[in-house]
């Protein structure tokens, strides 16, 4: 049944949106948005990535709707930002990464809130939810060239995060 | 494959997404390279710490609220459209025909996406990314590597003796692959989740020992495949149909017995 993926589009919806309450309501009108557009779903397709698109497109027209950030191209610049003012190097860039290990409870989705909406939605997908390259491609509408892009970009910020919050529970120290 | 080239291909190799033949190529630069082998190992450790993150079920309300809101929306339409649905017994029907549908309408068949992994893997030199003999490891490579649990059968009283184990990707989804071998002949045995909870499986249908496969021929290639709930299994060999659905009932048996324990 098209439930047996309400668990995983949950946890997406709760990923994306950052609150229970609202990824309740994202996951039930994707629900009835499938229903009302089912004929459009195209035989020989994936259901999961279906779903996964029209929950994508009702978490974005409600950002839209209340004016918070969309993915492109302001989410492009803001990584920019984030990336040279993380810049020096520290110990989440050590060969060793020993920061993995110090992970805590609750950091990597801390982490992820940081991410901007690109990448964030590329990295949760991918690495989150185990859809192939091809699957995230068709929910985020774009090739897979750049599915492969936002995720080398997303996950390189993303451990960047991690590797502050090492810092900040004092595993990690800041390297020269 | 060099390492300036490798680096470019780290994230699709970790993530099973090379073709076959770069694939085979980084795994002989990485087994040959150390500081490739770190890269490749920290990414993977990486990928574990998010794939290990902890998930939330939807609440039980919400289940109830997305089926009663499908509901009524299937009145207010059917209301529009069709008089002859709006007694509750066919509306609900319609309702649990609509939910269904997306898996009657599967994806392409799996039977040639399988053959076709198992001629270009069967070409390389080096076909398994981890070479064991050793059932226990190699099932705790699976637990290690992809959070997967694999039961790798015992094929060696048929003389099928396992050579190893790789990630391998299969019907768009990351697949458990066993390489066995009889003599020179490799028995590929494929495991994977269905996207849908339900493919479509083609072949013919054949029963043994009272358990329903399908098999069939493809460029030269005999395969059987089933499926357990939402697990999907494929041999692919030269080896004759009696010798994989032998192979296919010691792998079910194996896993009933696994699951019982």
């Amino acid at each position: 049944m098209a439930l047996a993926h309400l668990d995983a589009l949950y946890q997406t919806a709760l990923r994306l949106t950052r609150s229970r309450a609202e990824a309740e309501d994202v996951v039930q009108d994707t629900y009835l948005r499938a229903f009302r557009a089912f004929d459009r779903f195209n035989p020989g397709t994936n259901c999961r990535a279906w779903l996964y698109t029209i929950l994508r497109n009702v978490f974005l027209n409600r950002m839209r709707r209340e004016g918070r950030e969309v993915p492109d191209p302001e989410g492009l610049l803001t990584a920019e930002a984030v990336e040279s003012a993380t810049a020096p190097a520290f110990a989440g860039d050590n060969p060793e990464e020993e920061f993995l290990q110090s992970v805590l409870h609750g950091d990597v989705d801390r982490a992820l809130k940081r991410l901007p909406l690109a990448f964030r939605e590329a990295v949760i997908l991918a690495d989150l939810e185990g859809l192939s390259y091809k699957e995230v491609g068709e929910v985020l509408g774009c090739p897979i060239g750049t599915v492969m892009s936002r995720l080398s970009r997303g996950r390189r910020l993303l451990r960047r995060a991690l590797g502050g919050f090492a810092r900040e529970h004092g595993y990690v120290r800041e390297t020269e | 494959m060099s390492c300036l080239e490798l680096g470019a291909r780290l994230h699709p190799y970790v993530d099973g997404e090379l073709p076959v033949e770069e694939t085979a190529a980084a795994d002989a630069h990485v087994a040959a390279c150390p500081s490739c082998a770190s890269l490749v190992r920290r990414e993977r450790a990486f990928r574990r710490l998010l794939r290990q993150q902890p998930r939330e079920s939807a609440p039980a309300e919400l289940r109830t609220r997305v089926v009663s809101g499908v509901r009524r929306e299937a009145r207010r339409a059917w209301r529009r459209r069709a008089w002859w649905l709006a007694t509750p017994a066919l509306a609900a029907a319609a309702v649990i025909v609509a939910l269904l549908l997306p898996f009657w309408r599967a994806p392409a068949p799996l039977v040639a996406d399988l053959v076709d992994k198992h001629i270009a893997y069967a070409q390389l030199d080096r076909p398994a990314e981890l070479a064991s003999t050793d059932r226990d490891e190699v099932a705790a490579w699976f637990r290690q590597r992809a959070g997967l649990r694999v039961t790798v059968p015992d094929y060696s009283p048929s003389g099928i003796h396992l050579i190893g184990a790789r990630l391998a990707d299969a019907h768009e989804r990351r697949a458990a692959y066993l390489l066995y071998e009889k003599g020179r002949t490799l028995l590929s045995v494929f495991m994977l989740t269905l996207p849908d909870g339900r493919g479509r499986l083609d072949g013919t249908p054949v029963s043994y020992r009272g358990h329903e496969y399908r098999r069939a021929e493809r460029k030269g290639y005999h395969t059987v495949i089933w499926t357990d709930g939402r697990a999907a299994f494929g041999l692919v060999s030269s080896l004759d149909y009696e010798a994989l659905l032998e192979c296919a009932d010691r792998l079910r048996l194996e896993r009933a017995n696994a699951t019982s324990l």
